[in-house]
């Protein structure tokens, strides 16, 4: 079996050293509709330290998706700070954000979101194209992650003949291709059933103990249970952890 | 016969008067009651002295159009002296009672003629207007280009019509509406778009040849029309835009109909 | 990469795809066409008035070559003035008349020029000889199928028919020497050539030293300018028309044709921007969630707006390329139709293809292409991440 250190060849990572991975001050975030103001997020505070496994819970509405969005760095915050290893993601611009996202988020879809044109192997190389790194050794690291997922055999395989646990797992490998320092997954099992979900967790629990620092928001028990930690979400605001 | 006629304006009193067009009127800046003398070459020195007594419009005659030549009318015996032509002309002009007294005219005028022969003035025109002819057989081709060209893109814009209500149409068969249901309701839209597509061709038809003729007719100084809009045009347009969007739309329902609903939501 | 993805989304809806091709072939294709119309006619026109090497032709004054009967008198002088100028190295006159060739019971009428067979500018030799006898006479493929005559025969050749009496004024009998090819000649028309004071003895007393045209060569092209206006200046009664007259002549009577071009592959042009923009903003539309996740995987806005637009282009090259064939075949068509103007020389090229009408069209389209790529591109590149992947998880 590879294990994520044979996978994690070259975990050079930017930004200042820090003791926790993820800093979170007085997030917030507010949405305009018309005259009205949502807060989405109010006053969220919390760290996540490497190798972390936090299970981010709470009903629908609560903030969950918002607060990973800020985490990913697809959103920026009203008020607050976020850190990813040392770096303010909050008040970077587009451009800046964008190459931060590509070297050191990564991001696992309820939906999956793989390209139904591209193989299961082009699907994992697309993020590496991005950064510029040559055909060789995305194929290579395509195929390390693929083996490390248990899809070595289905690397030539589309979306569409796969099924909806090995789409997700894809998605995952696809998430890990260039080495980022978290991974982010929304209701990475709620489009899959029992067993399938089983098994994507099962794959985080590996991803974690093999280093990988995991943030994933859910409302599946049995997901948020494999995690270490759990951050209960209500109205915006952490309620409990 | 092509006119040498060379005018100059001069003082000399005369009787003879000739009609000019309004072209050489304008260019000439030549008014009623001027005197004029004209002559049957380029650079005579002498010619007769006439009054212009008309300034005329000029026919609608495809024949000239691109032709920057002047016309003048004068009188039948004028010109005949001063092209040196003696008592000779080019053709006379026949009137007859109808078709069958043209007919009789034609085969007794040319049975007994001695040195000419009789025409139908029909005849004559197609013969003169070979150059329309062409023309209207070059725009006919470019007509066809384009309808073709008209065609694809209508039924590609009818296509991505129908492929963009994937979801409403799964939608309504798990509903449980019949597929000759969706396929009609579908068709029906296509029919109107394609009717309401029509009318605003149509009406940006009648505003592009509207500008054609303001343009040309101003190029060529002609009151020729260079686009008319005809009744079976119109139609030809509306058929054609009709049957081609109801053929797409009766395609591209006809496959999401027989696709399984799921199948529609799942892409 | 980023042309693998654009290659696989156009080969998501094969059916739109070829459509679409298909429209911007045809499109492309009347681009093609309106392109070689526009500059076609006139480089034809110029090769044609160029290919025997006259830069200089004098015709009657304020008249086009052959445009009228009129001609122009005292040749042999005119010659002796011409001979005079050193930048000039060849002098053809011609002139032109009608003939009428009796076969049993019918006569043949036939235009006919008077040239000089050693340094005639006007046909091209297919078969036989020159006519450099008095005697000799050469015909056009359409004179000798309407006379029945062939090489080696004699005919009766006369002019100037009276109507009223119907007589001639001469006659004499001729061989026919050569079949040739008129390079000015129009679409069915019966010509002939013979030496120039065979047709001028033919025309009667009156023409006897007449010519309706003379062509020159001068030495060098940067010449043409002053010698068209010595010869304007001596010789009075002439106007000279050099190449560069000749096509703004030429301009002006088929601007109709040039002005069409112009509307004709503008709208062209247009409808195949159209067609490939509303393609690519659907097809986008579509795939709204896929490009806002490869926006969250890191992928930057270039390289979106880059992949997007080269599908457009991509679209827009295959049809173009698809188009160019299609072009040069109803080009081909179109030409074969207006080959037959009335007037004009068969030789003339209303549709010429030059490469650079193909590298005009095919640039114009690519242009085009990416213009149609740049919206939607833009579009689906600046939409915000978060709140479009809600969005379509709702969808």
């Amino acid at each position: 079996m590879t294990t994520i250190e044979d996978v994690h060849r070259s975990d050079v990572r930017r930004g200042t050293p820090s003791a926790a991975v993820v800093e979170a001050r007085n997030l917030g975030r507010d949405y305009k509709f018309g005259e009205e103001s949502i807060h989405a997020l109010k006053g969220v505070t919390f760290d996540v330290g490497e190798k972390d496994y936090v299970a981010v819970v709470g009903p629908s509405g609560c903030g969950k998706s918002t607060l990973l969005n800020l985490l990913g760095v697809v959103d920026s915050p009203s008020q607050g700070t976020v850190r990813i290893r040392g770096h303010d993601v909050g008040s970077m611009r587009d451009r800046e954000a964008t190459s931060f996202r590509l070297h050191n988020i990564g991001f696992v879809f309820q939906r999956f979101y793989l390209m139904p044109t591209l193989s299961a192997l082009e699907n994992i190389e697309l993020p590496m194209a991005e950064a510029g790194k040559k055909k060789g050794e995305r194929v290579a690291r395509g195929r390390e992650l693929l083996a490390y997922v248990g899809l070595g055999h289905r690397e030539r395989h589309r979306p569409s003949q796969l099924s909806g646990g090995e789409q997700q797992r894809v998605a995952i490998a696809r998430a890990l291709a260039n080495n980022p320092a978290i991974l982010l997954a929304d209701e990475p099992t709620g489009e899959l059933d029992a067993k399938t979900g089983g098994e994507v967790i099962s794959l985080f629990e590996r991803l974690n103990g093999d280093g990988t620092t995991i943030i994933v928001v859910t409302h599946d028990e049995v997901l948020a249970r494999a995690a270490h930690r759990r951050i209960h979400m209500r109205d915006g605001s952490i309620v409990d952890e | 016969m092509p006119l040498l006629a060379a005018l100059l304006l001069i003082q000399h009193p005369l009787q003879r008067t000739i009609a000019i067009d309004e072209r050489l009127a304008e260019d000439a800046h030549i008014r009623i009651g001027d005197r004029v003398v004209v002559s049957g070459a380029p650079n005579a020195t002498m010619g007769d002295t006439v009054i212009v007594s008309a300034i005329v419009k000029r026919g609608a005659d495809p024949a000239e159009i691109a032709r920057s030549e002047y016309r003048v009318r004068m009188h039948l015996d004028q010109l005949q002296s001063l092209a040196g032509y003696g008592d000779r002309v080019d053709r006379f002009a026949v009137a007859t009672r109808g078709p069958a007294a043209t007919e009789k005219a034609l085969a007794e005028i040319n049975a007994s003629a001695f040195g000419f022969e009789a025409h139908r003035s029909r005849d004559i025109a197609v013969e003169t207007s070979k150059t329309f002819q062409v023309v209207s057989r070059f725009h006919k081709a470019i007509g066809f280009i384009t309808i073709v060209a008209s065609a694809i893109f209508l039924l590609c814009i009818m296509l991505l019509k129908v492929e963009e209500r994937r979801r409403d149409i799964a939608a309504l068969r798990l509903m449980g509406i019949s597929r000759y249901t969706v396929v009609l309701s579908v068709v029906a839209e296509a029919a109107l778009l394609a009717l309401v597509g029509s009318a605003l061709g149509i009406a940006l038809s009648y505003i592009a040849s509207t500008f054609i003729n303001w343009y040309y007719q101003g190029v060529y100084r002609t009151p020729l029309y260079f686009s008319l809009i005809t009744p079976p045009i119109l139609t030809l347009a509306v058929v054609l835009s009709l049957v081609l969007g109801i053929g797409a739309g009766l395609l591209a329902s006809l496959r999401l109909a027989r696709t399984p609903p799921i199948s529609l939501f799942g892409r | 990469m980023r042309f693998a993805l654009a290659w696989s989304s156009l080969r998501r809806h094969t059916t739109r795809t070829l459509l679409a091709t298909l429209g911007v072939a045809v499109a492309a294709a009347m681009l093609l066409d309106m392109v070689m119309m526009s500059t076609g006619m006139r480089e034809s026109f110029r090769e044609l008035l160029l290919s025997r090497g006259f830069q200089l032709r004098l015709a009657p004054k304020g008249t086009l070559p052959f445009d009228t009967d009129a001609t122009i008198k005292n040749t042999s002088g005119i010659l002796t003035i011409l001979r005079t100028n050193p930048a000039i190295t060849t002098v053809s006159p011609v002139l032109g008349g009608t003939i009428q060739i009796p076969r049993g019971n019918r006569v043949v009428t036939s235009s006919a020029l008077g040239i000089n067979p050693l340094v005639q500018g006007d046909y091209e030799l297919l078969a036989g000889k020159d006519p450099l006898a008095d005697d000799a006479i050469v015909g056009n493929d359409d004179f000798l199928k309407a006379t029945g005559a062939r090489i080696g025969d004699t005919l009766d050749i006369a002019s100037g028919y009276d109507p009223e009496l119907r007589t001639y004024a001469a006659s004499r009998k001729m061989v026919l020497t050569g079949r040739v090819r008129f390079l000015y000649g129009a679409a069915d028309q019966l010509a002939t050539a013979m030496r120039l004071g065979t047709l001028q003895q033919l025309s009667g007393t009156e023409h006897a030293n007449d010519a309706s045209l003379f062509m020159i060569r001068i030495r060098n092209d940067s010449e043409v300018e002053g010698v068209r206006r010595w010869t304007e200046r001596m010789i009075p009664g002439v106007s000279g028309i050099s190449t560069a007259t000749a096509l703004v002549q030429v301009d002006q009577r088929l601007s109709y044709f040039r002005q069409l071009a112009v509307i004709l592959g503008s709208v062209s042009l247009f409808v195949g921007f159209l067609l490939v923009t509303t393609l690519v903003t659907v097809s986008v539309n579509e795939r709204i969630g896929e490009i806002t996740v490869m926006r969250a995987l890191g992928v930057s806005r270039s390289h979106i707006v880059q992949q997007i637009v080269m599908e457009a282009t991509a679209l827009m090259i295959t049809g173009s390329i698809a188009g160019l064939g299609l072009g040069l075949a109803t080009g081909h068509y179109l030409n074969a139709i207006l080959s037959s103007f009335p007037g004009l020389p068969v030789a003339i090229n209303f549709f010429l293809f030059q490469p650079s009408s193909a590298w005009t069209a095919l640039g114009l389209l690519a242009l085009s292409g990416i213009a149609a790529g740049v919206y939607p591109s833009f579009r689906a590149a600046s939409l915000p991440i978060a709140t479009t992947l809600r969005q379509d998880a709702i969808a």
